[in-house]
């Protein structure tokens, strides 16, 4: 490698992004050349300046080792005990899910109101005069409660669909 | 002669009684006329104006001022004057459905209320006004310059005002409204001024502003009155008062998933007052973090209310249920009918 290294080499190289072969070229080029030295420590200043403290209690191995490693690591076979028990993790996978949704389930349904979500009052308020709305003489135009607080938006509302519209309404006064 | 004199006498009175018997039944059909034409009024009025809508809680008062364009039948642009942290702020309402254009928010909540057209329940509400309420004709007001004829509503089983309505005699506008409580006290206070009668409202004064996002608000379906279809879709056994003050029957009712709670409304009406009972089974209480609340009972269960303007919200857990009243009468009548809830 004889041309100068590019910014973008450089940036890969510092963040371990490279081939391995290509870590140990810019490592042997960073060795021999002067200008890409300065230039390499200019860049690494800030990081080196944010790494301080690790830098002071651990050192960091060199980039071409460290880029060895993670291909060893990369190519490694499996064991065979990684093998055996990863054969095993489908069949795990259900019972496991079983007893989430259990504790889900019995969670909602039984532990009351830590796990219940508390509606705001502005909600019961706003649904009240919206039918109020058909009243005579009712009030529109008051202090608009969706102007005045976060109100409770169609993402938390869903209405429910009534099945019958027939007119039963019991007219006397229970 | 004398006899003469005496069956003259009697014919004169027994005149004068049914003249007046005439009379009043004449006074009562105008007051009850006049309230319809009222009630259809802003279906068929363009104005501009000025209104100014206080709410008097127990011990506090909520008011809000606002300018108002209406082009009828039913688009209506609302400009916040005050308080100040309303200011700027607007609401338009086109149909059914109503764009709250938030400048604190940068944002447009738009809001569809079908119950705003629905015009069979509007019409059975306003039947139930006039079977639970005596119209009654008040002496003439003046109100933004403008003769208004005046009507309070009587309440038939308290014998209490209720409301007086200040109508604009030529119009029949609704210029101003007085609500009242059950003690006496003014509750609610509505009233335009500066008003102008107008037909050339442009429609770029009621176009929604483009340079802020929508957000879908809260959409308040059609109710059904079909309490019983409505209780069935709940999902559970369903509370309900049996004690109402005099007059209020069940009117309406909806079920909608809030935050994946199924809530059930009902509605209880005497045609000019509500409450509503909300109640869910999924152990959601009521935020009141926004409001100053205060402890009360409802039978042996604790329970805490709050004022916002004239409308009080009392709530409750009851057995496996939460609940809800929210009304415009007063905490004592709101936990006199909390106390009668039962399966």
């Amino acid at each position: 490698m004889t041309q100068h290294l590019t910014n973008e080499t450089l940036q890969d190289y510092i963040h371990s992004d490279l081939s391995p072969q290509e870590d140990a070229q810019v490592y042997t080029h960073l060795e021999q050349c002067a200008d890409c030295r300065a230039e390499y420590d200019a860049e690494n200043t800030i990081g080196e300046s944010l790494r301080a403290y690790a830098a002071e209690t651990e050192r960091e191995l060199p980039a071409t080792l460290k880029a060895a490693i993670w291909s060893e690591i990369r190519s490694a076979r499996p064991s065979f005990w990684s093998r055996f028990t990863a054969s095993f993790r489908p069949a795990m996978a259900l019972p496991v899910a079983a007893v989430i949704a259990a504790g889900v389930y019995f969670g909602v349904t039984n532990m009351g109101s830590p796990a219940s979500p508390s509606i705001e009052a502005a909600y019961y308020l706003q649904d009240h005069a919206a039918m109020n709305d058909t009243t005579p003489f009712s009030d529109r135009g008051g202090a608009p409660a969706n102007l005045e607080s976060a109100s409770v938006s169609a993402t938390d509302q869903q209405s429910v669909a009534i099945e019958a519209t027939t007119y039963t309404a019991d007219a006397s006064n229970r | 002669m004398r006899r003469t004199g005496n069956v003259a006498g009697a014919i004169l009175a027994a005149a004068v009684l049914t003249a007046a018997a005439f009379s009043r039944a004449s006074a009562q059909e105008n007051a009850t006329q006049l309230l319809r034409d009222a009630a259809a009024a802003y279906a068929k009025t363009s104005y501009i104006g000025q209104v100014q809508n206080v709410d008097y809680g127990s011990k506090r008062a909520d008011a809000v001022m606002f300018r108002i364009e209406h082009r009828a039948p039913n688009t209506t642009r609302r400009w916040y004057l005050a308080p100040e942290s309303l200011y700027g702020d607007s609401i338009i309402s086109i149909g059914d459905t109503s764009y709250n254009v938030d400048t604190h928010h940068n944002r447009i909540l738009v809001v569809k209320d079908d119950a705003i057209d629905d015009q069979v329940a509007q019409d059975e509400n306003f039947g139930l006004l006039l079977h639970n309420y005596n119209a009654v004709l008040a002496p003439d007001d003046n109100v933004a310059g403008r003769r208004a004829l005046s009507v309070v509503l009587v309440n038939k089983y308290s014998g209490q005002s209720v409301m007086r309505i200040s109508i604009d005699a030529q119009t029949k506008l609704v210029l101003a409204k007085e609500r009242y409580a059950s003690s006496g006290a003014v509750s609610h206070q509505m009233r335009i001024e500066q008003i102008r009668y107008t037909n050339s409202l442009p429609a770029q004064l009621f176009s929604i502003p483009g340079n802020y996002p929508r957000v879908e608000g809260p959409q308040h379906g059609l109710s059904s009155s079909d309490l019983p279809a409505v209780i069935k879709t709940a999902g559970f056994k369903a509370v309900g008062p049996t004690y109402l003050p005099g007059g209020f029957v069940p009117v309406a009712g909806d079920v909608s998933d809030i935050k994946g709670v199924r809530t059930l409304h009902l509605l209880y009406s005497d045609g000019l007052r509500t409450v509503s009972l909300f109640e869910n089974a999924k152990g959601a209480a009521v935020d009141l973090g926004a409001y100053t609340a205060h402890s009360t009972s409802v039978r042996s269960n604790a329970a805490q209310y709050v004022e916002d303007g004239s409308t009080t919200l009392l709530t409750w857990a009851q057995g496996n249920l939460h609940l809800a009243l929210v009304g415009e009468l007063t905490r004592t009548e709101l936990v006199k009918i909390g106390s009668s809830v039962s399966s």
